[in-house]
């Protein structure tokens, strides 16, 4: 299971093999084999012991800031895997295999997209029109993006600008869906306008955590991205990756909308806009979890979404090395 | 696989250590002396021979049940019940 300490001063130590979290009013106590990951969305109190504790149990801890965005992970000191691997990662990025890798990945996005609203039209007839529209224009991306050829330095900004206008239109076509009263203005972050983007930042945040650590176990550098380029603490290969994954936070978030389980007290004013509080958090990392805790075809078998990072992560790597 | 553990030790201290050891190993005390959670065979093997260590086989007993899923689908609880989504491992997600 995943540990979520969301209870303010709350304080989490290690007893025997177990993990033992308490606040004022309530104790609970784990084993460590049945720990994945635990998830620390507040203030909260840890010992070193229960630190090096999970480091040894390969469980790692991940503090998540206000938007959902993770700011820190306890993990061990060590590399994960060869050198090499990130050797070739660098050697690639300037060449066509690189090239291809990125553009891949955003098609796999798009085509995800796609797939989405097609599934959105189907219990919406009455809204099956406009819905192709939108459908037709992001298809037409696609087709621009797969003529496009040579090395990233060149089409990274095309690129760019296909990923940009379809997922213009996908959002679009998302707010055209919503019910009447959560209707939404485009995308918003840091912090969002509205509750849509911000239960949407917030998802792709916990997303965001679980991509970097998919990297770090294959042995791929977090920091060496192709789509994205390089800066300051820029983990570009995570924000490569993570389009590909998006989806099922976006199909998680217009569910909960679709089948009414947002409540407004979910959500809490702050400056320029809203914030997800105890219990909207609650309730969106529940239902990630519960969604990509589903099964689905991969490469001829069936496995869990949540697994399907770390089976690409890998076979990036291999391809890699080989 | 789900597990059982039921005891019956005269001693308190080896009690403790046997109902710490069912802790550790993840299963959940379901009554005074009844542990129960979802173990591999591996887990199951040796939480066997730590307990055979700890008991004094003359007086004490522990066994040790292993129960398939559809067994456990068919189990009524009565009264106050235990969570048995818990201690079958199907809650994902949990909140403190």
């Amino acid at each position: 299971m995943q540990l979520v300490i969301n209870s303010r001063g709350s304080y989490l130590k290690k007893q025997q093999n177990c993990f033992l979290v308490k606040n004022e009013d309530k104790v609970f106590e784990v084993s460590a084999n049945k720990v994945e990951s635990i998830l620390i969305t507040t203030s909260a109190t840890i010992t070193t012991d229960a630190i090096k504790f999970a480091v040894e149990n390969n469980i790692d801890i991940v503090f998540l800031d206000h938007f959902g965005d993770p700011y820190g992970r306890v993990w061990h000191s060590k590399l994960g895997s060869t050198v090499l691997i990130r050797r070739k990662q660098l050697e690639i990025a300037n060449k066509e295999q690189g090239f291809k890798l990125a553009r891949g990945w955003i098609e796999i996005k798009i085509n995800n997209q796609i797939e989405f609203l097609k599934d959105l039209k189907k219990n919406r007839p009455e809204k099956r029109e406009e819905m192709d529209e939108y459908i037709t224009n992001i298809n037409t991306m696609i087709h621009k993006l797969l003529e496009l050829d040579g090395v990233l330095d060149e089409a990274r900004g095309t690129i760019m600008g296909i990923e940009g206008m379809s997922s213009r239109h996908y959002f679009n076509a998302l707010s055209y869906i919503m019910p009447e009263k959560w209707k939404f203005e485009g995308r918003s972050r840091n912090p969002a306008v509205d509750e849509f983007n911000c239960l949407l930042n917030y998802g792709y945040g916990v997303l965001y955590s679980m991509v970097e650590k998919a990297c770090i176990l294959s042995g791929l550098d977090p920091y060496v991205g192709f789509m994205h380029t390089d800066n300051y603490n820029k983990k570009s290969l995570v924000f490569d990756l993570i389009e590909m994954y998006r989806i099922h936070v976006d199909r998680t978030v217009v569910n909960l909308f679709s089948k009414r389980k947002v409540k407004e007290e979910y959500f809490d004013k702050i400056p320029n806009g809203l914030s997800l509080n105890k219990e909207g958090k609650a309730l969106l990392i529940q239902s990630l979890n519960e969604a990509l805790d589903q099964s689905i075809g991969y490469h001829g078998r069936n496995i869990k979404i949540r697994n399907t990072i770390q089976y690409d992560c890998h076979k990036i790597a291999n391809e890699l090395i080989k | 696989m789900l597990v059982w553990v039921i005891y019956d030790i005269a001693d308190d201290p080896i009690r403790k250590k046997v109902s710490d050891k069912c802790k550790n190993y993840g299963l959940y005390r379901v009554q005074k002396s009844v542990f129960l959670g979802d173990l591999n065979a591996n887990q199951r093997d040796s939480l066997a021979i730590e307990c055979e260590d700890l008991i004094d086989p003359e007086v004490d007993s522990v066994y040790i049940f292993p129960m398939d899923d559809e067994s456990f689908r068919k189990v009524k609880l009565i009264g106050q019940a235990f969570d048995k989504e818990l201690v079958s491992d199907e809650v994902l997600t949990t909140f403190f």
